[in-house]
């Protein structure tokens, strides 16, 4: 995927992104990082063909996102928001086949690979002995992998994930990073995520996108682009980073 | 469990009320002479009950399942669970609507349910692009609904109270299903067919509308397209049933409601659950209506209203949910 040249303003006109150049490696996890309202999400939100941009353009596979049909752009990449809603009584097995309407009109029937798909989804979320249960009836973490698990289902090559670890606790929010790493890593899924915890950030992401006010100020690999003078850049916090042999790179914070 | 119970009732229930309502009233026959009568076709009081009885009864069953699936699929396009034919404008902009033509072109009358249509999707247009903003926002939409629905009920009135005959017959306010024909019949079968038939179909729309517009958008799913849809559905179910059975407020907010904490949220049952279970309702409340004080009519959404509403309230206080929330 290419961005070349991004800026984009909601309905207010106020400038939200600034002349964004990057591009997501095939197979990579990257990371997009920076403070509230550095325009994270709506970076995402134009990568994803939500935001239209007022200038510049976004390939992918070597077409523009805005030449993609809906349904073909939905069986291309697959992204979670950060809030989802359901009906409460839905069951998890039932949300995630709509992760199969990509590949289906309103009116035929499920396919076998349609149920194939959902299956793997549910196995590789580790919901399939839960698929029979209400929505309302999950943990949070829970919850968080049935949204994943619908993203699966559409057998996307590319994967966004929308602060996929917020509201989580520590146990949670690991689990989805795991899950993330392992989809990569064997499936050859391109992930893209925003995070805010800059550890996790460097520890599962082969490449970082750093923000300040709508512009990139670094990016690529973690072990190379964050020092403490680049976060005192983007987030006004001291940190002091530490290399080591075993766990590799890592951030403490000291104040402000 | 819950569900097959909760539909093997209303099954049942549906030809029990619809035999009672005939057969109970100033003419008082026996199930068995009825349906003896139907066949042999020499009882003269049952071609009495046939021509009066048999209409009223046939609008009353289609009035109730068409105002009830259009609560349904309002409250999903809308995805709030105030969102009712009655409160947010459409039925008193389909009986305005019904009430200017006629009362400038009293010779159109044939052509009411169309102008009905008309009126019921102008309401619910306005309703729709003045609460949108960014999105739909609960509370603003209810309250320009309750706006726009004052403002048709009270043009409605000022047309009926210096209109002519033809208007003063169609009166929209009023609900009792006297003096119905079996033209108002045809009417209401043919159009209450059709949109109920289409509300199955589509059902699927409706439980998609469920999700986030953003949700949707990346599932490829082309969300205006599935609202427009189920809209012009509802709106058509709407405006027919007031056309012909005159202003039921309530109907469409109670069943689906009640069909929710029985049946679930899936249209799938919801749907064809809520259609019947408000053609009983409007039914029974008409028979009670016309029965209770006879030679007294009580109008039936007023029996309604006094029915429903303890039901609806000890429904939810039991379950403690609202639209799945």
């Amino acid at each position: 995927m290419e961005i070349k040249n991004i800026s984009f303003a909601y309905q207010d006109k106020v400038i939200r992104l600034k002349n964004i150049e990057s591009n997501i490696q095939k197979g990579e996890i990257t990371t997009i990082l920076g403070p509230n309202g550095c325009g994270k999400s709506t970076l995402m939100g134009v990568m994803t063909n939500n935001n239209r941009p007022m200038q510049g353009d976004v390939t992918l596979q070597g077409k523009s996102l805005s030449s993609y049909k809906p349904k073909e752009l939905a069986r291309t990449l697959g992204v979670v928001h950060q809030d989802n809603h359901a009906p409460s009584d839905m069951t998890v097995e039932k949300l995630v086949y709509y992760g199969r309407l990509p590949h289906r009109t309103t009116f035929t029937p499920q396919s076998d690979e349609d149920e194939e798909k959902v299956k793997w989804a549910l196995e590789r979320t580790g919901l399939y002995e839960r698929k029979d249960m209400a929505i309302d009836a999950l943990s949070g973490g829970q919850q968080q992998r049935v949204w994943i698990a619908m993203a699966l289902a559409q057998d996307t090559p590319y994967l966004f994930l929308d602060e996929p670890t917020a509201n989580l606790d520590i146990y949670y929010q690991y689990e989805i990073l795991e899950l993330v790493k392992q989809l990569s890593e064997e499936n050859g899924l391109t992930v893209v995520m925003v995070l805010h915890d800059i550890n996790q950030a460097i520890q599962y992401s082969d490449k970082i996108i750093a923000m300040k006010q709508g512009e990139i100020i670094a990016s690529g690999d973690p072990n190379e682009i964050v020092t403490e003078d680049l976060i005192e850049k983007i987030y006004g916090v001291h940190v002091v980073v530490k290399d080591d042999e075993k766990i590799g790179k890592y951030i403490v914070p000291i104040g402000i | 469990m819950k569900k097959i119970f909760s539909f093997i009732i209303v099954i049942i229930l549906l030809p029990v009320l619809t035999i009672h309502a005939a057969i109970t009233g100033s003419i008082d026959i026996s199930a068995v002479e009825l349906i003896r009568g139907l066949f042999t076709g020499e009882d003269p009081n049952v071609a009495i009950i046939q021509d009066l009885r048999f209409p009223r009864i046939i609008i009353a069953l289609f009035a109730g399942a068409m105002l009830s699936v259009s609560g349904v699929l309002l409250q999903s396009v809308m995805r709030n669970p105030l969102a009712e034919p009655g409160i947010i404008g459409v039925s008193s902009g389909a009986g305005f609507m019904t009430i200017l033509v006629l009362f400038f072109f009293p010779t159109l009358y044939f052509y009411a349910p169309l102008f009905a249509f008309i009126g019921g999707a102008v309401a619910f247009l306005l309703v729709f692009s003045l609460s949108w903003k960014s999105g739909l926002n609960p509370l603003r939409m209810i309250l320009i609904g309750v706006a726009v629905n004052a403002v048709f009920v009270s043009l409605s009135q000022l047309f009926s109270s210096s209109g002519n005959g033809v208007v003063q017959a169609v009166s929209v306010s009023t609900s009792t299903l006297s003096m119905k024909t079996w033209n108002d019949v045809q009417i209401i079968v043919l159009y209450g067919t059709i949109g109920l038939i289409l509300s199955i179909i589509f059902y699927s729309y409706c439980n998609h509308l469920a999700l986030k517009d953003k949700t949707l958008k990346n599932l490829g799913f082309n969300v205006n397209r599935a609202r427009f849809i189920v809209a012009a559905v509802a709106v058509l179910l709407a405006s027919i049933a007031t056309a012909i059975a005159g202003m039921f407020t309530f109907v469409g907010l109670l069943i689906p409601h009640i069909g929710r904490a029985l049946v679930g949220t899936d249209h799938k049952a919801l749907i064809p659950f809520s259609a019947l279970l408000g053609a009983c309702l409007i039914l029974l409340a008409d028979t009670l209506g016309r029965t209770l004080l006879a030679p007294i009519e009580i109008p039936a959404s007023i029996i309604m209203a006094v029915i429903g509403g303890p039901f609806l309230i000890f429904l939810l206080r039991k379950s403690d949910r609202i639209y799945g929330n």
